[in-house]
């Protein structure tokens, strides 16, 4: 085993102990802990985070980032309350939405490959722009929410189970798999790591970066649309201030699960061990009645210390 | 006169699997001219990292002014006094010449900067150097030559008493190296000692004092400029300057390749661009072509013409139809492939292991529809592994751990696994052991045994000789002469020429 793949195995097998841990800490510290219908609610908030989270990993591996995904979650998610109002019906608005957040990608996409600007810049500016047509758009209807005149059917998605488990959750998990497999196993999946790694050797190679760079920030544009969808069908309305903050939820998970901020490694299933962290220590914040400004300061540290801890792993073995 | 103000004692400088410097021992005398004289990969640039605080020693000692030297930091080195003017200038643009001179060491009071004396000093020498360049000029509309004045004046009055200079008149036209070389004769009477680096032969003769080689990280010889054999454009040789630096020239090595003169694979013709001229060329099948020159003649320019990095005016022939190539993926889909030069930098992933390096140029080879896999991966790295003589743990070691040489091996199969028709290879061996060297050599002539067309462009003309069938001399952008390998090759003509001389092609 070479060391390289034995550093690998070593972080994840780091983020699933420290995961671990958590749990059990949590679960000495308080009974409320180890019950279904708390699980049920931790997977609930962290599934969008892993939905969007699975391209973003990607996105983030090839050495970009995107800001501006809770702004256009909450932008596609006002859009789906108001076109399932108004003009579709609630399946095909969901689809033009999920299309609709692949727009925005796209146009994110080509700012950042053919006008060369850089994605934080570019993502920033996209950003504002999102939530400004979010409200702008709930404004059209009539009211800062739509939440009148919504198809019965609205709230399916977001509430649906299949037997014990929501519906939204299989789907996060299905496209999880995609994801880790797009990673792992495709072309694309490669030229991420590549690109990331090291631009220039990438270009000499003749890799096409503009088309891998624009093709993922589409898939996070998409996967955002969707957790727009699912969102705003959870709530039951079309809410523009939804999303604040989600944009780095999604970075510390992605962080988390070992992907350097400058690109070039990390993994969709350290992620997704990203998000269950920062998902339970949140919740155990919550069920041991910490104040909603703690937890705040401690997502922020574990942000620090998880990069110091993987800096300190890598120069052990590296 | 003969006072020692560096004393260098067995200095070596180890990087993880390369020797940059290897037991260097020399002086340098108080209020000289220095020079340090090199191919690429010498060990000259290590060298002044080391002695400007960039770098740390591996081993060995400096004295300087006869005390230890052991700078921390390129603060530590310029408090000693020791300056340094490299090829990017390190002048702001947007600022005033008066506001360059004093940057960094504003007075200032409260935080608001006022006007100080060191600003006086300076004026004065600029005006001595240069009377043409007023204070208040915005630097960005100023020449390179005026830049390079200012960081003189710079160096100057923030009491240096080492200028090195890194390959200054590079940039420069011959009117303003003549001026350069006014102002360095100067510097010596304000008691200011200069190491200059250079690779144009004949400046050594025009205004060294000493003369230092490098070859291979190691000092082949110091000498006085006065007990070299003269060297000047027209006629004569640099003969012992040249043997130094390019250590023997080993003609028996070369071997012709079976070359299919009928078969034309490459034509350049009037290709030019800001930094070419009219470069015309054809290349054959089965063939090795040679481009030598020294920095700046266009060697890197012409490779990044033809892979697509730049444009160009005239046209680009691939078998006989005309392409534009307008991206590196297009030459590489039209058949040609290259070997960066910096092969840390541009030529590898070097977090990711060599399994994940090779096949990146071609993934058709190792996946279908876009799916890549591993078992195909791992049989085209250990193929490679095999035929190119990688040295590594195996297939998943990541490349970064690899020696220069072995490195090197991997982008080379790289290009192989594009299995391009045309091969450029830019500064191939550079920096690399001499066991190494010899084995990519050879995998070069056993690719043009076997069809493949190969352009290596290179600065070191051991390597030329030893591999290149036709070698066309390159200067300044433009095309000097075009010589067949052979028997009687005239090193010595060939280093007049790229150092300026006059060939025989084209106009001077």
């Amino acid at each position: 085993m070479t060391i390289r793949r034995f550093r690998i195995d070593v972080q994840k097998l780091v983020i699933v102990g420290v995961l671990i841990i958590i749990m059990v800490v949590l679960s000495i510290l308080t009974p409320k802990f180890l019950t279904y219908l708390n699980f049920n609610n931790v997977v609930m908030q962290v599934s969008l985070v892993m939905l969007a989270g699975s391209a973003v990993s990607l996105l983030m591996i090839s050495g970009n980032i995107d800001l501006s995904i809770g702004s256009v979650l909450a932008f596609t998610g006002v859009m789906h309350a108001y076109m399932s109002k108004h003009w579709f019906p609630t399946g095909l608005s969901i689809f033009f939405t999920i299309l609709l957040g692949g727009v925005f990608g796209l146009v994110n996409g080509l700012v950042v490959s053919k006008l060369k600007i850089t994605s934080v810049i570019a993502t920033l500016g996209a950003m504002y722009i999102a939530r400004g047509l979010a409200f702008i758009i709930a404004r059209a209807d009539g009211g800062a929410n739509i939440t009148s005149g919504l198809p019965g059917n609205f709230e399916v998605l977001g509430r649906a189970t299949v037997g014990p488990i929501p519906l939204h959750v299989l789907i996060v998990i299905a496209i999880v798999i995609v994801f880790i497999f797009i990673q792992t196993k495709t072309n694309l999946g490669r030229y991420a790591y590549v690109i990331g790694g090291n631009r220039v050797s990438a270009i000499l190679s003749g890799v096409r970066v503009d088309a891998v760079l624009i093709t993922l920030f589409v898939f996070v544009g998409l996967l955002t649309g969707f957790c727009g969808t699912i969102l705003v069908s959870r709530i039951g309305s079309g809410v523009p201030r939804i999303g604040l903050g989600f944009e780095f939820d999604v970075i510390v998970a992605v962080v988390l699960g070992g992907t350097s901020i400058y690109g070039g490694e990390g993994s969709v299933f350290g992620m997704v061990i990203g998000a269950l962290i920062v998902g339970f220590v949140a919740n155990g914040l919550n069920l041991l009645d910490v104040q909603a400004f703690y937890q705040v300061v401690f997502k922020g540290l574990i942000l620090v210390v998880a990069i110091l801890i993987d800096r300190l792993i890598k120069e052990k073995l590296g | 006169m003969d006072e020692k103000l560096i004393e260098i004692r067995n200095l070596s400088k180890y990087f993880p699997g390369v020797v940059a410097l290897k037991d260097v021992s020399f002086d340098i005398f108080k209020n000289t001219v220095h020079c340090i004289v090199g191919e690429n990969g010498a060990g000259k640039s290590t060298l002044i990292k080391i002695l400007t605080g960039a770098l740390k020693r591996s081993e060995g000692k400096i004295k300087y002014n006869g005390k230890e030297y052991e700078p921390h930091s390129t603060r530590d080195a310029m408090n000693a006094g020791m300056s340094v003017l490299f090829q990017e200038l390190n002048v702001v643009d947007q600022l005033t010449v008066g506001q360059n001179l004093t940057l960094g060491v504003e007075k200032s009071r409260f935080g608001f900067i006022r006007k100080s004396d060191k600003a006086a000093q300076s004026s004065e020498v600029l005006k001595s150097m240069d009377p043409s360049i007023s204070l208040n000029e915005q630097v960005l509309y100023l020449s390179v030559a005026q830049k390079q004045v200012i960081e003189i004046t710079k160096a100057i009055t923030s009491d240096a008493n080492v200028i090195v200079m890194d390959e200054p008149t590079a940039a420069l036209s011959e009117e303003e190296t003549e001026r350069l070389f006014e102002i360095i004769k100067g510097l010596k009477e304000k008691n200011v000692t200069v190491i200059y680096i250079t690779h144009r032969l004949s400046e050594i003769f025009q205004i060294g004092d000493y003369v230092t080689v490098f070859r291979d990280g190691q000092m082949i010889g110091t000498r006085s400029v006065s007990e070299l054999s003269y060297c000047r454009d027209e006629v004569e040789s640099c003969a012992e300057l040249i043997k130094m630096m390019l250590g023997k020239v080993v003609v028996e090595h070369y071997v012709a390749s079976t070359v299919d003169y009928n078969n034309e694979v490459l034509e350049l013709t009037d290709v030019s661009n800001n930094k070419l001229h009219d470069i015309s060329f054809a290349l054959y099948r089965g063939e090795i072509l040679g481009f030598y020159g020294l920095v700046g003649s266009g060697k890197t320019e012409i490779v990044r013409v033809v892979y697509g990095l730049d444009e160009s005016e005239g046209s680009i022939e691939i078998q006989g139809k005309m392409v534009q190539v307008k991206d590196p993926r297009t030459a590489i889909v039209k058949g040609i492939s290259m070997v960066p030069e910096e092969r840390r930098t541009e030529g590898l992933f070097t977090k990711l292991s060599i399994r994940e390096n090779i096949p990146i140029m071609n993934m058709k080879t190792v996946s279908r529809y876009g799916i890549a896999s591993k078992k195909k991966e791992r049989q085209i790295a250990r193929k490679y592994i095999d035929e190119v003589h990688i040295i590594a743990r195996d297939e998943d070691q990541e490349v970064a751990l690899l020696s220069g040489g072995n490195q090197q091996k991997v982008v080379v199969s790289k290009c192989l696994n594009a299995e391009s028709a045309i091969l450029l290879l830019d500064e191939p061996t550079r920096g690399i052991d001499v066991g190494a060297k010899e084995e990519i050599h050879n995998i070069i002539r056993q690719l043009s045994s076997e069809g493949a067309s190969i352009i290596v462009f290179s600065s070191e003309l051991p390597e030329i000789i030893n591999l290149c069938d036709r070698i066309i001399l390159l200067y300044d952008g433009k095309i000097k002469s075009e010589i067949k390998n052979g028997e009687d090759i005239d090193t010595e003509r060939i280093m007049h020429i790229v150092t300026g001389g006059k060939g025989d092609i084209g106009a001077d």
